[in-house]
């Protein structure tokens, strides 16, 4: 009996010591309003990963469902009642949810919007820098053309920032080399079998042309080409998984993926102990910037074949770690389990 | 009293439900007071109209799957209006829209004679495009004083101002219509059609007159959306089958004839509740949904059990 009145005693010295003295014990929200998509998937397990290896997190509550902006409103809302001390969110427009953003930081909370951002003030936005993409993607290409030769121009859905973003660096580059052209411009509308149907339509026309480049609807691009037959031209795509193994895969295919790492989420949360611990960025967006694989040398080759894992989701973007920002192992990511798990 | 109580008994149940886990919630979080309930009852208001408007329909015997894309159509319609119209206009029009929006399901449904479960799922797909014609991406501005009508609270601290709008509202539209020979026509109808018809009672007319009370109870809902998010959303939200659930729960039968408005809406906050508790405890939100049709399955199974219990003895 005494043993147990002294164990217990020691635990509750321990307990009243222990944390605090080394490490805070933050609890962080994550808001997210899509759910079973790989991108935002990935970009929720990075969130988990990243929560686990950070030493100061100690509870990450995650509210991930399909909703409208109310429905974000009320989960950014039920967090601010849980008492968190940093929310994360993937908005899912950026003026709608300002009445409870503000409300947290009135309130002393972090917020962090990774992927898009918001208009509310005070709150830090981490996103992947989208015209540097396309502008990686493209020099890329056109130098791969020699400097001069017929580009198609597939983008994703007009009006969108994304998009818009990416277009203005695409014509960065392209004012770069004055000896490449635009043959043919269209929008995919980030759809499979829209983008893989304009590119059958466009080599019907016979038109020829050297290049393309994809805003990450790629795979069925190579499909396109090798199913009709038509010599394979380089093409640029994102880093998601079928595309990247056809970079490995595909006989006399040279291309180029550009990532654009839904591990985003996993930076957000990093940024977000950064800023608790008194280390705010001096800038309140901060972007990611994104790297280029390429297939045509073998040490591109060998970073493209390192960065393949047969176990991870085929839906998911290859680039699950964004070097700098997460501090998890590929397989903590894939475990997607959080701090409380 | 007693009469009081045995005739409300599924309403006051509910009550009490909401009550305990009003409790837990304190329990779990302290902290949770006034500005937990102004949250609470502003993320019940869009799904307290839709499920007020849904109530009526199933009443009158029917339902309306198009509840979710008529508040859409009435949110983006606000949001594109009032910059130009001012709030007060662009209100009047988005109530006046939504009423002949629901009339439009109704009488459809009268004429045609087709069930109302096929002529309100092909509205749904209608009103959704409309939504997206007047709005393709989410934007557009509403008045400021809409968006501070549900912030905060309103007459003393911790009466939230959008639970207030919800009880005026709904009453101000249910209470009358009840009592009046109207009301009286829509539960007649939901009893039985048949026999309401040959009571003389106008079975068409009643029809549609509850398809555009319910179209009136989703412009609310539109407009509540609008005053949360300041904009215009072209996509419809999850309101739909909340809405169905609520009513469930909220006591009124399915096929018609009985219930109220009062136990649905007390149901809706339930739901809330429920995804703020499973919040606070951490829940994996894979998890979280299953969690929520569980409770509300097993609420509807105990209740049918203790009111059968009841009405045997």
């Amino acid at each position: 009996m005494r043993k147990l009145t002294l164990a217990a005693a020691t635990l509750a010295l321990g307990g009243a010591f222990a944390p605090g003295a080394f490490a805070a014990e933050y609890t962080i929200g994550v808001s997210n309003t899509v759910q079973g998509n790989g991108w935002r998937e990935q970009m929720i397990c990075a969130m988990r990963a990243q929560a686990l290896v950070e030493p100061d997190v100690s509870r990450l509550i995650v509210a991930h469902r399909n909703t409208d902006s109310a429905g974000q409103l009320e989960d950014l809302n039920n967090l601010i009642a849980a008492g968190v001390d940093a929310i994360v969110l993937n908005p899912s427009n950026p003026d709608a949810l300002n009445s409870a953003i503000n409300d947290a930081i009135a309130k002393g909370i972090v917020v962090v919007a990774v992927d898009a951002g918001v208009s509310a003030e005070g709150a830090y936005i981490l996103s992947n820098n989208q015209e540097e993409y396309a502008y990686l993607g493209a020099k890329w290409l056109f130098e791969k053309l020699g400097g001069s030769g017929d580009v198609v121009y597939m983008r994703g859905i007009a009006g969108v920032s994304a998009d818009t973003d990416r277009d203005n660096g695409f014509k960065r580059a392209l004012a770069e080399f004055p000896g490449i052209n635009v043959a043919h411009e269209v929008f995919t509308g980030w759809q499979q079998d829209q983008g893989k149907q304009q590119i059958f339509d466009f080599l019907a026309t016979g038109i020829p042309f050297d290049g393309v480049w994809t805003s990450g609807i790629d795979n069925v691009i190579v499909d396109a080409f090798v199913e009709s037959g038509a010599p394979l031209v380089p093409i640029v795509g994102a880093d998601n998984a079928g595309f990247v193994q056809y970079l490995t895969t595909v006989d006399g295919f040279e291309g180029a993926a550009v990532t654009n790492p839904g591990s985003v989420g996993g930076a957000g949360v990093a940024l977000a102990v950064d800023i608790l611990n008194g280390n705010a960025p001096n800038a309140t967006t901060v972007l990611v910037d994104p790297v280029l694989w390429e297939n045509a040398t073998a040490e591109g080759r060998a970073v493209i074949e390192s960065a393949q894992n047969p176990n991870l989701d085929p839906e998911w973007p290859v680039s699950v770690t964004i070097p700098g920002w997460t501090d998890y192992s590929m397989e903590q990511v894939i475990a997607c389990e959080g701090p409380d798990a | 009293m007693t009469g009081f109580i045995q005739r409300n008994a599924w309403t006051l149940g509910l009550l009490v439900l909401f009550l305990i886990l009003l409790g837990t919630t304190k329990s779990m979080q302290p902290d949770f007071g006034v500005s937990g309930l102004e949250s609470l009852a502003r993320a019940a208001l869009p799904f307290a109209f839709a499920t007020a408007g849904m109530a009526v329909v199933v009443i009158v015997g029917g339902i309306d799957l198009s509840v979710a894309s008529m508040m859409a159509v009435c949110s983006v319609t606000a949001a594109v209006l009032m910059p130009s119209v001012g709030g007060v206009a662009g209100v009047l029009v988005v109530l006046a829209l939504g009423a002949a929006m629901g009339a439009i399901n109704g009488g459809l449904i009268v004429v045609t004679k087709v069930p109302d479960i096929v002529v309100t799922l092909a509205m749904l797909f209608v009103w959704e495009g409309f939504a997206l014609l007047i709005l393709s991406t989410p934007g557009g501005r509403v008045a400021d004083w809409l968006q501070a009508s549900t912030q905060g609270s309103a007459i003393f601290s911790g009466l939230p101002k959008a639970l207030v709008v919800i009880a005026f509202i709904s009453a101000a539209i249910w209470i009358p219509i009840q009592r009046s020979k109207l009301g009286l026509s829509i539960y007649a109808t939901g009893s039985d059609e048949s026999a309401a018809f040959r009571s003389g009672v106008p079975v068409g007319r009643t029809r549609v007159a509850a398809y555009s009370i319910c179209g009136l109870f989703c412009a609310f809902g539109g407009l509540s959306l609008a005053s949360l998010t300041g904009i215009g959303e072209p996509v419809p939200g999850p309101y739909l089958m909340a809405s169905v659930a609520a009513v469930v729960l909220g006591g009124v039968v399915l096929g018609g004839g009985r219930g109220g408005l009062l136990g649905p809406i007390i149901a809706v906050f339930v739901l809330r509740i429920i995804r703020t508790i499973l919040t606070f405890a951490g829940v994996d939100p894979n998890v979280t949904t299953i969690i929520e049709g569980t409770v509300m399955v097993g609420v509807v199974m105990l209740a049918t059990i203790v009111t059968y219990q009841g009405a045997r003895t």
